[in-house]
């Protein structure tokens, strides 16, 4: 015993002195420092597949909006040229040499199939963020007051009810029908009665949590009901809120490339316009790359922003963290 | 049970009415109405002054708005013999311009464009459309006064000729004595057969309830569905039948017609509804009717719309419960291991992948292995029904699977798991006898949505195999602006929702005895 305190290097007194007992210090709680984000962070890039996917998701955003900045892209720029049209990769490459454009083929109109399946992804891309930030916003700061008041869940409640009983694509069918279909008149549709599900969402988790003891405990301490939805709710809601993100963002891909596909779609050059105009290309032997291109840039995209964000909401919840 | 069950449905009820009146506010107060003629073949063919009567005759026969003649006007007035029919005759000849109007003609147009503009009309009078001193195609001058309908007033109307009962009166015309007989031997079997029916004079329907040999056997025409007149897409029909008729080719049998004539034709003579002076119009009704009441609907070789849509939902439902159910449980089972992470993917591909990606995937997979991609009736083959079958069971399979297994997880770790467990029960005894009981009570509820939302259809199957269904009527209706038919199938939608929540609900109480509705139970 002696002897290993004697490998410490220090003298007994420096080991062993009295120290002032003092209220203030004794209170402090030693234990490691917590940052929430960081923890999210750091659980999400533990796994190896989402360094991978996150970075799959950079080039595609990045392709999405540099590529058709850098390159300009002219859809009738071959119009007047027979040869051009629907060539496949190879033919497309021979006939013009080896460039990024061709790698794809061409499309009906001698346009290049690879430029635009980036324009178009970045229209659709565009359209799914925008409606996922208005449907979000809307959505968790109603549903929040919707899961706080009892009043406003009566009225809301049967808002609900009613707009819930038609299927959420005849709404939106109609809303383009009525408006000619431009890029925020199909914001619009999608906005207009979809931040309703994601308000009643989360309406039922804010219902849930609301009465837990700790709430109730903290209400009884004469906490105001804003900082119990700010600092005791809403940080229980974030994984759930991450992933409903998840689901949502990639919904109004499809949703775009389903309206597009019943002829109710964008008329700038979305995927889904792509996909509806070049349906006919799908059965044609020689043509099928114009057509299964941007079907496959739609999936890719979808799927790595829902992966993305399933396993975001995954590290978001607190209990991982340890 | 009743009395929340009578509340449900008043409830219900409520919402179908304000749903249908939020798509009607919608489609008749915002869109241009103009565009209903977007696919109207006969609205290119008429031109100038005569394009714009015939716009305002269809507006008024689809309800926007009430439409008088100046000519109607002078045929009221004489009826009610304040003007004799020489006075008439003169009066009608309106000229090219207001200016150049005889002393008569001025009189009348101005006793008509004062008392309809008092009455909140709008008289317009269209000058005639001359080349030189000839009149330009449909060119003639034309006097008219119209009036929108409110809104509220259509929806009353639309509400209220939801349902319409048949009777004696119904015919406006002279058609004889009115009445009902009822008779043992249906005239259309050759009156020996027995075969009971009632038929009317003076009814809509001549038969007003008869026997035939096809599902459900007895017919009765009393009271009639209205869901809305179509426009473009089946002109002239009720969206109700549209959805309901069988379609393709036509079934030829021997008829023998009310004149005695035989003949191989596919008419239907038991839907034969009142068309007023037919007979004098076509001389081939007059071969074959000996009353006006000849308008008639044909016999058809396939399905309804709503048939094909209901029996390819059905098989795909059945399917989908009978497939995912194990593999939902076999993926809870082996949670973690590589059956659920290959379920997991497959749940992913389906719901993130835009539906309409992994549609056209099955239809190039299908089309690779030799089946038909697309519906044709006159083929009759069985084989067509394949693709749209897999297309609509597999995305409802992984959502099924998803539920299912994440309902299954969370029950696993509940206490009387444990205390099961505990007992000594078998991990198979466990999961089929307690576990599963308890998960599938969620998934239980969704059985009725799933089996009706099979009426309405999937509108992306249909279209992708062009499959005549009811799901390929919305999106037809919409690309033709036939607001019909939009209103008519959103009514259908809603109910359908309506009932199939209301059912899902029964069905659960059913199944979980600690589900009660009755508030006393409570």
């Amino acid at each position: 015993m002696d002897q290993d305190l004697k490998n410490l290097g220090m003298s007994e007194e420096e080991l062993f002195s009295f120290h002032d007992h003092s209220d203030l210090e004794s209170e402090k709680i030693t234990a490691p420092r917590y940052s929430y984000w960081q923890s999210v962070f750091r659980v999400f890039f533990r796994k190896k597949l989402n360094i991978v996917i996150l970075g799959v998701l950079v080039i595609l955003i990045a392709f999405a909006y540099i590529y058709p900045m850098v390159t300009e892209y002219d859809r009738f720029g071959q119009v007047l040229n027979p040869n051009a049209r629907h060539k496949s990769p190879m033919e497309a490459v021979e006939m013009f040499g080896l460039n990024i454009h061709w790698i794809l083929g061409t499309g009906g109109a001698g346009q290049s199939t690879f430029d635009a399946i980036w324009t178009g992804a970045q229209i659709s891309i565009s359209l799914a963020f925008i409606c996922a930030a208005i449907n979000m916003t809307v959505g968790v700061v109603v549903g929040a007051i919707w899961g706080f008041s009892k009043k406003v869940d009566i009225f809301m409640m049967e808002v609900y009810n009613i707009i819930g009983n038609v299927p959420y694509i005849l709404f939106i069918s109609v809303m383009v029908m009525l408006f000619t279909a431009s890029f925020w008149t199909m914001v619009l549709a999608l906005t207009i009665t979809g931040w309703l599900g994601i308000a009643y969402f989360i309406r039922t988790q804010v219902v849930i949590i609301r009465d837990r003891e700790y709430n109730l405990a903290s209400r009884c301490l004469g906490t105001s009901t804003i900082k119990i939805a700010m600092k005791n709710i809403l940080p229980f809601m974030t994984s759930v809120i991450v992933t409903l993100l998840a689901t949502e963002i990639p919904s109004y891909i499809s949703y775009e490339v389903f309206l597009a596909y019943i002829g109710m779609g964008l008329t700038d050059m979305s995927l889904g316009r792509l996909i509806f105009e070049a349906e006919s290309a799908m059965v044609t032997p020689g043509w099928q790359f114009e057509f299964w291109s941007p079907v496959a840039i739609a999936s890719i995209i979808t799927v790595v922003l829902y992966v993305i964000g399933q396993n975001l909401g995954d590290a978001s919840d607190p209990r991982t963290h340890m | 049970m009743g009395k929340y069950l009578i509340k449900r449905l008043l409830h219900g009820a409520v919402s179908i009415i304000v749903v249908v009146a939020l798509v009607m506010v919608m489609i008749y107060s915002l869109m241009e109405r103009d565009r209903i003629f977007a696919s109207d073949s006969m609205y290119t063919k008429v031109a100038s002054n005569q394009r714009t009567v015939y716009c305002f005759t269809k507006w008024e026969e689809y309800g926007y708005l009430d439409l008088v003649t100046y000519a109607e006007y002078l045929a009221g007035l004489a009826l009610n013999g304040e003007i004799d029919e020489e006075t008439r005759s003169a009066a009608s000849a309106i000229a090219r311009t207001p200016e150049q109007d005889s002393k008569v003609v001025r009189e009348y147009t101005e006793k008509f464009t004062q008392y309809y503009e008092s009455q909140g009309y709008t008289v317009e009078r269209l000058n005639a459309k001359t080349n030189g001193r000839k009149l330009v195609n449909g060119g003639q001058q034309q006097l008219f006064a119209h009036k929108d309908h409110p809104l509220a007033y259509r929806m009353w109307k639309y509400f209220t000729g939801l349902i319409s009962i048949d009777n004696i009166h119904r015919v406006q015309e002279d058609i004889g004595e009115r009445g009902l007989t009822f008779t043992l031997h249906d005239p259309v079997y050759g009156g020996d057969k027995f075969a009971p029916a009632i038929i009317g004079n003076g009814t809509v329907h001549k038969y007003l309830f008869y026997v035939d040999d096809t599902f459900p056997y007895l017919h009765q025409n009393f009271a009639t569905i209205n869901l809305g007149t179509s426009y473009s897409v089946n002109r002239g029909i009720d969206v109700f039948t549209t959805m309901t008729a069988s379609q393709g080719p036509y079934v030829l049998s021997p008829v023998t017609f009310p004149t005695g004539l035989h003949e191989d034709s596919a008419d239907d003579l038991h839907t034969a509804t009142y068309q007023a002076g037919s007979r004098e119009m076509n001389p081939v009704n007059a071969d074959r009717f000996t009353d006006d009441y000849t308008n008639v609907l044909t016999e058809k070789g396939s399905m309804s719309k709503v048939g094909f849509s209901f029996v390819i939902g059905i098989i795909a439902t059945t399917l989908a419960y009978m497939l995912a159910l194990p593999l939902g449980i076999l993926m809870a089972r082996k949670k973690d291991k590589l059956i659920d992470k290959l379920g997991t993917i497959y749940i992913v591909f389906i719901i993130a992948v835009p539906s309409l990606a992994y549609i056209f995937l099955f239809k190039a997979i299908g089309g690779k292995m030799g089946l038909p991609t697309s519906f044709d009736l006159e083929s009759g083959s069985k084989l067509m029904f394949v693709l749209p079958i897999i297309s609509l069971a597999l995305p409802s399979i992984a959502n099924l699977m998803k539920w299912l297994r994440r309902y299954m997880i969370d029950q696993m770790n509940s206490d009387y798991v444990k205390f099961a467990r505990s007992g000594g029960l078998s991990e198979g005894e466990i999961f089929s006898k307690h576990i599963l009981k308890n998960a599938a009570i969620p998934i239980v509820h969704g059985i009725p949505a799933a089996i009706l939302s099979a009426l309405t259809g999937a509108i992306i199957t249909e279209r992708v195999y062009v499959v005549p269904g009811a799901g390929n009527l919305l999106t037809e209706a919409i690309n033709k602006y036939d607001n019909g038919v939009i209103v008519g199938v959103t009514l259908f939608y809603a109910v359908l929702s309506v009932v199939s929540i209301i059912l899902g609900d029964i069905l659960m109480a059913t199944v979980d005895p600690r589900i009660s509705f009755s508030t006393k139970d409570r």
